[in-house]
């Protein structure tokens, strides 16, 4: 019976390698002939060591040009009193107001207001959490912080709502329009927070309100495209019966296709307040405030401590937002009006009975300081792992031995090969695995970094990202096998994975900086962590969504546990293994750019360095590369099977 | 052809049909307009076509008419268009090509205020999935062609609740559909048809997705509803012996073109070609065959007495007659002996060797509305 | 009845939405240099917003300004963390109304103070700000010679890590700040790599490590500073600053200046903060007593607050002439 299935899987494996194979082969060699012809010319033309000078276009005097316009104008001309500063002046007065509000409920009314909120929408446990993180907030000593934040979240996550609600309608009502918007809201996706930051400070400077719009252009394009999903994938018979009776075009839109894609709406609001959650902490660069400014403060003066005091409000606003949102979209829909009133009623009386006591700011005398006791353990986990522990060296030694063995051969290698031939591998990379618009648009946002002027730090950068990006593959597919062979590692993993994945950046990278020195092997390191997670949950999902009726059939043909991995589940997986790569590589990159907040170097730090001189010349173009290298990474790992085809 | 008036002599036919198609095309792809103008294009089979122009035609040179009171089945094979024909009736696909009125009204000219108003009062939809709104109750379900016209929610709410009664699914009102059987899901489906009170109503396979027993709940449930209010239906099915059990009259579609149209009997009992003839191969015809297509002209002496059988009987009755009495069945309208059916009759009926009522001529099948008309 | 529903509410709507929008912007022209925090001054107390640099030593100006701010004027203060560029146009805008430790930004100068007016000057901190290579103690200890530049590539082998690959290793600091080193690295032909660290906390860090396994390092550093106290340093000597000697950054072969640092006050602030902006003018103290209040937050991981009621506790006498 095993000898069966091994031939027949075997020759099955025969043979489809053998037709990509085929097909592949046509790609290269059709690449390998438009090479043979191009390289020469291009050789002769420019040379072949690093991007060659002729084909790079200096920025930085227009863009300081514009940046010292901008400054000199933004109080007098027309363009910023009468457009963007009313837009400031709306974002600063709703951020306020909803502040005032939540302060005049005072801690108990906004506890228990989120407490009955979690119980309408999402039952009863979820509210007993949401109640305990609040009070958890209000222990940390991070009431007000945390106050901060929400309001910030509340004015941007509902701005990126009716954005993405917007452009997600016109996208789902029009063909066209979806056509055109959809490659532009793919893209975004991919984006590193932190190149949103320099162009919103640009023309609102730090504060409040930069931070917001940053927010909002960060996440509103989820919720665009889960909306415009759901209205196209909204059952047709459903409308068309709709429409049989008679329905206005606005009708059928209010009444059948909106609630019809409810599941979808709620997924988008999901996703676009995580999203909006972490970009609020790292908006704390051009001047958030709130939990984030906390964390950065305490990241000054190395307190650990302190910026997991911080920290842990972000995360159990993340988990509890997330997962309250994601049980209202399991929900057939909201409960009557009755409990809502009776919720109501009961904030305002809790809010009321606090204020006439007179207690209405979170008593002084209720938080546990935690900063001391984390940082002693951070401090003697960082004595005792840094160097010199018996048989595998300290954290530091294998620090340097990766940057020695692994971050510099890679960085030399790659800033060593010609310019056209890191083209040519991007584009056989990128044809491999998509169409010929793939590897165009792939190739494109490669040569981009060049005509920018940053080659050779984009190289750098891409060095770290490859190295962070193998590491974190290999754990985190094995991790993620694992957590889908045995129920209960994926149980004890779930809660680790959750904090991880919503701990903001920040707060590892001075642990990290500990154990692994400055330099560019501790922002690898932290790639890895926020990586990692990712990568796990979409193996492990990928893996235990397979066909239950295949794996059945191969047990019963008596398959070993390992063959059922390996010739079932692994091949069956592919997509989401996929999937899993290419978010990798994503997450990778935007961490690797924090990573020149710890010595990262490269374009990370031209960011960094541009916020943190006003240089926007030096920050902008870095930007740029930023956003070509992370759509170059994007197209060289997403497969074009990516959207599958409707229909039968 | 005689046959044809004396099955729906109840009915008026002087009236103006319900619907009139006449020519109708619909071709799906680039520039379809093209196809049904020009001759040669339109000649071509479906697969030179889609060589040609890349274009489908669903439904190719249609024509028929819907006569008031009748149930008017349009049968088919998966792909013979039969749904994308019924959906031209009220323009949920917009017809390429040819005329389509609804009493008298040509539909292909109504604006879209016009049309709204056909599709929200004169003809209501029943469809083979049901295409209920999962995030509303029964009867808010039931209620929805009546709040999309804007009627008030007591009295929507009040007159839909009447039709789920119709419908049998009184208690049921609060449920969602997700709490439904899929026979119940269809009832509601029914009953929100019903509720708008159209002058029409159209099914799309209304019960192919439903287990056999239910199914035949359900046709028997429609032949109630038409028997109580005897409203106009069109009814689109792939099962034939649900075409025969429903249908006053069948139109039978193959390849997007009228294979055949004609009443039950005339179906089974003179197919139009070999493909006809193979459809109905195995109907059993003394269950859709009458006694008046059977009969024998009457000799003195057998019109005086034998078992007595109105002409609508069918050859099943007649053969239960006859073996009952031993003797010839005579066949009776209004006191007047038309003719007698007697063994020899019956059983080449059943055996299919009888001269059914003039085989038809081959054009007969292409262009069956003729045939209608001159009846 | 439902199509008319339809249409009230999104009318409705659209009205609220007019009339929010005229409500929130008012008519004409937004100015929006003119905008406060809106988490600032929420409990209808006067609020004063100053802006916090990422070192210590300017969160202990802060922690002490904004303590008796808040403890004997009653005042409400707000801090912003905000990079040394950014907090100059965060301070003409008047999102910030003081900077109590500017380093020196000739462009910003003159581009706020003289150009535009949005900026004043509020005098000095009375400290004063160097900038210099270090190398820690015990190593200059070990080798007296490598305290002048001119023999420092005869230890750039001491002084080589990973990141520096082949070459010695300087360690520079948070991207903000002040440096010229990549240009004197070169200018002087050192066989040094200059390894950006990314943030100051990051530095620190590193520089700890090092001091902790007495290590030999060589750092970008400037005083006054708390670390001096956890690990003393010795200052390189570089060549000699002439003044205008740093004119071009890609030229500049010499030290750093002596600096001695400012203060600087939103313009309208100064003219109408009151007793607060007159306090901020006086606020004047040594390097002593920053580095006494730096090292309580950054060593002994007081909270800021703390760390500035201390001191305020015990220099009554001090702080008594800017508070009059």
């Amino acid at each position: 019976m095993a000898a069966l299935t091994t031939t027949t899987t075997a020759s099955r494996a025969a043979v489809l390698p053998g037709v990509l194979r085929n097909r592949s082969a046509g790609k290269l060699l059709l690449l390998a002939v438009a090479a043979a012809i191009l390289v020469p010319l291009l050789n002769a033309r420019w040379g072949s060591g690093s991007w060659p000078h002729a084909l790079t276009v200096d920025l930085s005097a227009p863009l300081a040009r514009t940046s010292d316009w901008i400054i000199d104008n933004r109080d007098s001309h027309p363009l910023f009193l009468y457009f963007f500063g009313h837009l400031s002046n709306a974002v600063v007065l709703s951020v306020r107001a909803v502040y005032l509000v939540l302060l005049a409920a005072g801690w108990a009314g906004v506890t228990v207001a989120a407490g009955l909120l979690a119980w309408r929408t999402a039952g009863m446990r979820l509210a007993l959490a949401t109640t305990a993180a609040f009070l958890a907030c209000g222990l940390l000593g991070m009431w007000v912080p945390t106050m901060q934040t929400l309001a910030l979240m509340v004015v941007a996550v509902l701005a990126s709502v009716a954005l993405g609600a917007v452009l997600g309608l016109a996208a789902g009502l029009s063909d066209r329009t979806y056509r055109a918007l959809r490659p532009v809201l793919d893209t975004m996706q991919v984006f590193p927070a932190f190149a949103y930051l320099l162009p919103v400070v640009l023309v609102f400077g730090i504060g409040v309100p930069a931070a917001v719009f940053a927010t909002v252009v960060y996440a509103a394009p989820p919720m665009a495209r889960l909306t415009a999903l759901g209205l196209r994938d909204a059952d047709k018979e459903v409308l068309e019966a709709v429409e049989s009776l008679g329905t206005t075009a606005r009708q059928r839109l209010l009444t059948a296709r909106l609630p019809l894609a409810r599941r979808e709406l709620l997924l988008g609001l999901n996703q676009t307040i995580m999203m909006a959650l972490s970009m609020a902490v790292i908006a704390s660069v051009i001047g958030g405030g709130g939990l984030g400014d906390r964390v950065y403060q305490a990241l000054a003066s190395v307190d650990v401590g302190a910026a997991l005091a911080a920290g842990i409000p972000i995360v159990l606003l993340a988990v509890v937002l997330d997962r309250v949102t994601g049980a209202a979209g399991e929900r057939p829909g909201p409960g009557g009006r009755a409990g809502w009133a009776y919720a109501a009623g009961v904030t305002v009386a809790v809010a009321l009975a606090v204020r006439l006591l007179g207690r209405p700011d979170w008593p002084a005398s209720w938080t546990v300081p935690i900063a001391a006791p984390v940082n002693r353990a951070v401090d003697w986990m960082t004595a005792h792992l840094y160097t010199g522990v018996p048989y595998v060296g300290g954290t530091a030694d294998w620090a340097a031995r990766f940057t020695t063995w692994v971050l510099d051969p890679v960085r030399a290698g790659l800033q060593w090969l010609p310019w056209w031939s890191v083209l040519l591998v991007v584009a056989a990379l990128a044809w491999l695995i998509g169409t010929w618009r793939t590897a165009l648009t792939a190739v494109l946002a490669m040569a981009a970094t060049g005509v920018l002027g940053v080659w050779k730090p984009s190289l750098d950068t891409l060095s770290q990202v490859l190295a962070a990006v193998a590491v974190t593959l290999v754990l985190g597919l094995a991790t993620g096998i694992a957590a889908a062979r045995s129920d209960r590692l994926e149980r004890l993993l779930r809660p680790v994975l959750d904090v991880f994945q919503t701990l903001p950046q920040f707060v590892y990278l001075i642990p990290v900086v500990a154990l692994f020195g400055v330099g560019r092997a501790p922002a690898v390191a932290a790639a890895i962590v926020y990586a990692f997670p990712a990568v796990v949950r979409i193996t492990a999902q990928g893996l235990r969504q397979v066909d239950p009726a295949a794996l059945e059939s191969a047990r019963s043909l008596g398959a070993t546990s390992g063959q059922q991995l390996r010739q079932v589940q692994l091949p069956l997986a592919r997509p989401a293994l996929l999937l899993a790569v290419n978010q990798g590589v994503v997450l990778v990159l935007a961490v690797v750019i924090i990573g020149g907040l710890v010595g990262g170097g490269a374009l990370g730090y031209d960011v960094v360095f541009g916020l943190a001189q006003g240089d926007l010349a030096t920050g902008l173009v870095a930007g740029a590369a930023i956003v070509c290298l992370g759509l170059m990474l994007d197209r060289v790992t997403q497969p074009t099977g990516h959207h599958p085809k409707k229909g039968a | 052809m005689s046959t044809d008036a004396s099955s729906t002599s109840v009915r008026t036919e002087v009236d103006t049909p319900v619907f009139s198609v006449a020519g109708l095309w619909k071709v799906f792809g680039p520039k379809a307009e093209r196809v049904p103008a020009d001759p040669e294009l339109a000649a071509l089979s479906a697969a030179e076509l889609r060589e040609r122009t890349g274009c489908t035609a669903a439904i190719r040179d249609v024509g028929f008419d819907v006569r008031k009171g009748e149930v008017f089945v349009i049968m088919g094979l998966s792909g013979s268009g039969k749904s994308t024909l019924v959906r031209c009736l009220t323009r949920l696909i917009e017809p390429t090509a040819g005329t389509l009125a609804i009493d008298g009204e040509d539909v292909r000219a109504m604006d879209k205020a016009r049309l709204r108003e056909l599709r929200r009062h004169r003809a209501a939809m029943v469809f083979q999935h049901f295409g209920l709104l999962p995030h509303r109750t029964v009867l808010d379900n039931v209620a929805y062609g009546l709040e999309i016209q804007g009627v008030g929610r007591a009295e929507r709410r009040e007159r839909a609740a009447a039709f789920v009664a119709k419908v049998g699914l009184e208690g049921m009102e609060q449920r969602r559909p997700a709490q439904l059987s899929g026979g119940q899901r269809q009832r509601v489906g029914l009953a929100r048809a019903l509720a708008v009170d159209p002058e029409v109503l159209l099914f799309d396979e209304p019960f192919s997705a439903l287990d056999p027993l239910i199914r035949r709940d359900m046709q028997e449930e429609v032949v109630r509803l038409h028997r109580e209010e005897g409203r106009t239906m069109v009814f689109v099915t792939h099962d034939l012996s649900e075409a025969l059990k429903l249908g006053d009259r069948i139109a039978l579609m193959r390849d997007g073109r009228l294979v055949q149209l004609g009443t039950p009997e005339e179906i089974v009992g003179s197919p139009a070609d070999d493909y006809v003839r193979a459809f109905v191969r195995d109907v059993p015809r003394e269950q859709v065959v009458t006694v008046r297509t059977a009969m024998r002209a009457a000799s003195a002496e057998e019109t005086a007495d034998g078992p007595a059988l109105p002409p609508d009987a069918t050859v099943a009755e007649a053969i239960e007659a006859v073996a009952r009495t031993g003797s010839p069945a005579r066949v009776m309208d209004e006191g007047r002996c038309l003719g007698v059916v007697d063994h020899d009759r019956l059983l080449r009926v059943v055996a299919g060797t009888e001269q059914g009522p003039g085989r038809r001529a081959p054009e007969a099948g292409q262009r069956p509305e003729r045939h209608d008309k001159a009846a | 009845m439902a199509v008319s529903t339809f249409g009230v509410s999104r009318r409705t709507a659209l009205t609220a939405a007019v009339a929010a929008l005229t409500l929130t912007t008012g008519c004409g022209a937004a100015d929006m240099t003119r905008q406060a925090s809106p988490f600032a001054g929420a409990r209808g107390a006067k609020t004063v917003t100053l802006s916090v640099q990422s070192w210590v030593g300017a969160q202990a100006n802060v922690a002490v300004a904004q303590y008796l701010l808040e403890h004997e004027l009653g005042y409400r203060v707000d801090t912003v963390q905000v990079d040394e560029v950014p907090a100059w146009d965060a301070l003409s805008q008047g999102r910030v109304d003081a900077i109590l430790e500017d380093w020196g930004h000739p462009d910003q100068v003159k581009r706020y103070v003289e150009d535009k007016g949005t900026i004043t000057r509020g005098g000095d901190l009375g400290v004063t700000g160097h900038i210099g290579w270090y190398v820690p103690t015990y190593f200059a200890r070990q080798h007296p010679e490598v305290t002048d530049w001119k023999n420092l590539n005869a230890y750039a082998s001491h002084l080589r890590t990973a990141e520096s690959g082949g070459k010695g290793q300087l360690l520079d600091g948070s991207p903000s700040y002040v440096t010229n080193d990549k240009a004197l690295v070169k200018n002087l032909k050192l066989n040094y790599q200059v390894v950006f660290s990314g943030s100051e906390a990051a530095q620190i860090t590193q520089i700890k490590q090092f001091a902790k396994e007495r290590k030999p390092f060589l750092t970008y550093w400037y005083a006054p500073q708390w670390l001096f106290e956890k690990v003393p340093m010795t200052e390189v000597e570089l060549p000699p600053y002439t003044k205008g000697c740093d004119a071009d950054a890609t030229k500049v072969a010499c030290a750093y200046p002596h600096t001695p640092l400012q203060k600087y006050l939103n313009t309208d602030f100064a003219k109408n903060g009151g007793k607060a902006a007159t306090f901020l003018k006086k606020f004047r103290w040594t390097t002593q007593d920053q580095n006494e209040v730096a090292l309580l937050i950054a060593d002994q991981k007081l909270t800021p607050t703390e760390a500035a009621m201390r001191w305020v506790d015990n220099h009554t006498s001090t702080w008594r002439a800017w508070t009059r």
